[in-house]
């Protein structure tokens, strides 16, 4: 079943420079991707490249002066973008949840873990009162938190960052989503802490037949926990399939790259690693946005990549994807 | 912890504080080119009276050996004598205390019931008009100095359209003050039963409390408005968007965030404006603390300036050990 699907979004943000003269950030240009329940789908990319703001969107969280000119966004069938304030708060932390980094400081600092679990309970009207303390509980325990009936009165300052990712996880899905979003869920975790929190997120997931879209730009994290994987650059997902099509034959030059500068593959694969930053959202070039690190770029991609389709289900955006693959 | 270990650290810490200012002041009075001997004495007194006098109160020994006699009286609770009213100083700040704290009360009282919403009002919409005009009028309550503020509101509500008794302290010469009590003449008189006092008294009080809250309420204005924006731009309060949580549980949240540092602010600004009260109590004749404190420091009245000082310090160790108290049960992190 098809739970969400973006279609060629595009979100720009216009800003006052300093001589007073307003300019547009492109900071998304046309992303389309889907996630089916049942199915986790990666979304990589590097720093800037939107794949946060590309969340948010999806969550409907998006504010002035973020501006969405083009593109639709639709969940469980209904169009996100069209949505109140009213609606959307219905179905965000209801139907569909985020698991956000920073798990320290998004926790309400004054209220104890239990009350919080609880709090997201009857805010969405799922359950209330004892019902909800008990529901409250078997979370902290499906998310492997020792000690849950104790772990209910601590407040969040007494949790390790693992912790609390875990009881991020559990407020995420307390309510029996249908979708859930984790953004960079393990940035600023210790690498065992890492695997053990997404390792808990995939058997929830799994066990509940949950869709997830897990933004990440550790393409082992990709590698590990999802079935399917898109790939971002400068707002654009320049590549998308199952992982294992992905990994193996990669077909845009950035994915190439980007599974290149993994430690160790470098030489084992043989690409080009090329440097450089992403291109200017101020100032965005026509056609291929990658032209200019491309170690394959020629005219032709002055003009702008249309989605290659290699199979049914592996794509990318690059005018030589035949070849590369 | 508990709240009275919390009390007795506090009391403990407060001890080299107090010792610190009570040095300082005790020194800088006495560094200072006045000389209350001459004052005392009057333009006739010849050098060997001069002299006898200085003996008399002292100012001829070493400045420590003074400082250890002072100590050692303050100790027994004896703060000396006041010279301008001939008076014992702990007197002299037992009557003058009240009026003082009456005025700053009722100023920050009103300034935090006026300036807290306005501040959490501002922060909804940053630089919304209702933000710029907020911004413009604590910037304004800021610029104007109390004294001015003082004089005007006499000219205006006294001189001109007669409104406000004539600006001469906390009751009318016509009436008979109530009994002293609590030290608040208003509440005196209420409690005497004394209807005419009582609307004296609070007549008195309207133009030097209004000048004074409208300088106690512009810096609330804007530190509120600047927690609040600070809360609003949280992690957390982020998260409670992402989680659905309506308008009002959002706005519930950040209240209870914010409330730890308004707090906090208020009572740093009760403290500062105890001190800042002498020149809007000498505008108004108030005759409480800071009305007296001044002309001390005027007349050079060592033993009332340190008593002066002493009182204001230890206003303010009270103050901020009862903030931090409220802070202890508000804030958990404060509890760990």
């Amino acid at each position: 079943m098809r739970l969400l699907e973006v279609e060629d979004l595009h979100v720009e943000f216009a800003a006052r420079g300093l001589d007073n003269r307003v300019r547009v950030a492109r900071a998304l240009n046309g992303v389309s991707f889907t996630v089916d329940a049942g199915e986790v789908v990666g979304l990589v990319g590097e720093t800037g490249a939107g794949k946060s703001l590309t969340a948010l969107a999806a969550m409907g969280l998006l504010r002035a002066p973020a501006r969405i000119p083009q593109g639709s966004i639709r969940f469980e069938g209904q169009d996100i973008l069209a949505m109140s304030d009213r609606e959307l708060e219905k179905i965000r932390g209801r139907r569909m949840a985020m698991v956000v980094q920073s798990p320290l400081t998004s926790l309400d600092p004054l209220k104890r873990i239990g009350d919080q679990l609880v709090r997201m309970q009857r805010v969405h009207g799922t359950a209330r009162g004892a019902e909800a303390r008990a529901r409250a509980e078997a979370m902290l325990a499906a998310v492997r938190i020792p000690d849950p009936a104790r772990r209910m009165q601590a407040w969040p300052h007494e949790l390790s960052g693992g912790m609390a990712q875990r009881v991020l996880i559990a407020m995420a899905l307390v309510n029996e989503p249908a979708l859930v979003i984790a953004d960079e869920p393990t940035t600023g975790l210790d690498v065992t802490v890492q695997a053990q929190v997404l390792d808990t997120l995939r058997d929830l997931v799994r066990a509940r037949n949950l869709g997830a879209l897990v933004i990440t730009h550790d393409l082992g994290v990709v590698a590990h926990y999802c079935q399917r994987v898109a790939v971002m650059f400068a707002g654009r997902i320049v590549e998308d399939g199952p992982v294992a099509e992905v990994f193996a034959r990669p077909a845009h030059p950035y994915t190439q790259a980007l599974i290149a500068s993994t430690p160790g593959r470098i030489a084992q694969l043989g690409y080009t690693v090329t440097g450089g930053t992403p291109p200017d959202l101020y100032d965005l070039p026509s056609g291929c946005l990658y032209r200019d690190r491309c170690p394959r770029a020629t005219t032709a991609c002055l003009a702008p990549p249309p989605r290659i389709a290699l199979d049914a289900t592996h794509g990318a955006a690059c005018h030589y994807a035949w070849e590369a693959a | 912890m508990s709240i009275t270990r919390f009390l007795l650290r506090r009391l403990l810490v407060a001890v080299p504080v107090l010792l610190g200012i009570l040095f300082l002041t005790f020194m800088l009075v006495r560094i200072g080119d006045q000389d209350p001997v001459a004052m005392l004495a009057g333009p006739m007194a010849d050098a060997p009276m001069l002299a006898r006098i200085r003996a008399e109160l002292m100012l001829d020994q070493p400045l420590l050996t003074q400082f250890w006699g002072y100590l050692t009286r303050l100790v027994q609770g004896d703060l000396g004598m006041s010279w301008q009213g001939n008076a014992a100083v702990t007197k002299e700040i037992a009557t003058h205390l009240p009026a003082t704290l009456e005025l700053v009360t009722l100023a920050v009282g009103i300034g935090a019931l006026v300036g807290v919403p306005l501040g959490l009002h501002a922060a909804e919409r940053p630089n919304g008009w209702f933000d710029q005009l907020s911004r413009f009028g604590s910037l304004f309550g800021f610029s104007l100095p109390t004294y001015w503020l003082g004089l005007m509101a006499i000219f205006v509500f006294f001189f001109l359209l007669g409104w406000a008794p004539a600006p001469m302290g906390r009751v009318s010469m016509m009436v008979t003050p109530p009994p002293v009590v609590t030290g608040s003449v208003l509440i005196d008189s209420i409690l005497a039963g004394n209807g005419e006092a009582a609307w004296s008294a609070a007549s008195q009080l309207v133009l030097p409390v209004g000048c004074f809250a409208i300088v106690a309420t512009a810096p609330i204005i804007k530190h509120t408005r600047a927690i609040a924006i600070e809360v609003m731009g949280s992690d957390y309060i982020r998260y409670a968007r992402a989680c659905g949580f309506p308008r009002r549980v959002i706005r519930r949240i950040a209240l209870r965030a914010a409330l730890v540092p308004v707090i906090t602010f208020v009572g740093s600004e009760f403290t500062s404006l105890l001190a800042a009260a002498s020149l809007i109590e000498f505008v108004f004749a108030w005759g409480g603390l800071g009305h007296w404190g001044l002309n001390a420091i005027l007349l050079g009245d060592f033993a009332a300036v340190q008593g002066y000082v002493l009182t204001l310090a230890i206003a303010s160790v009270i103050i901020f050990a009862l903030v931090d108290l409220i802070v202890l049960l508000l804030e958990p992190r404060a509890r760990a």
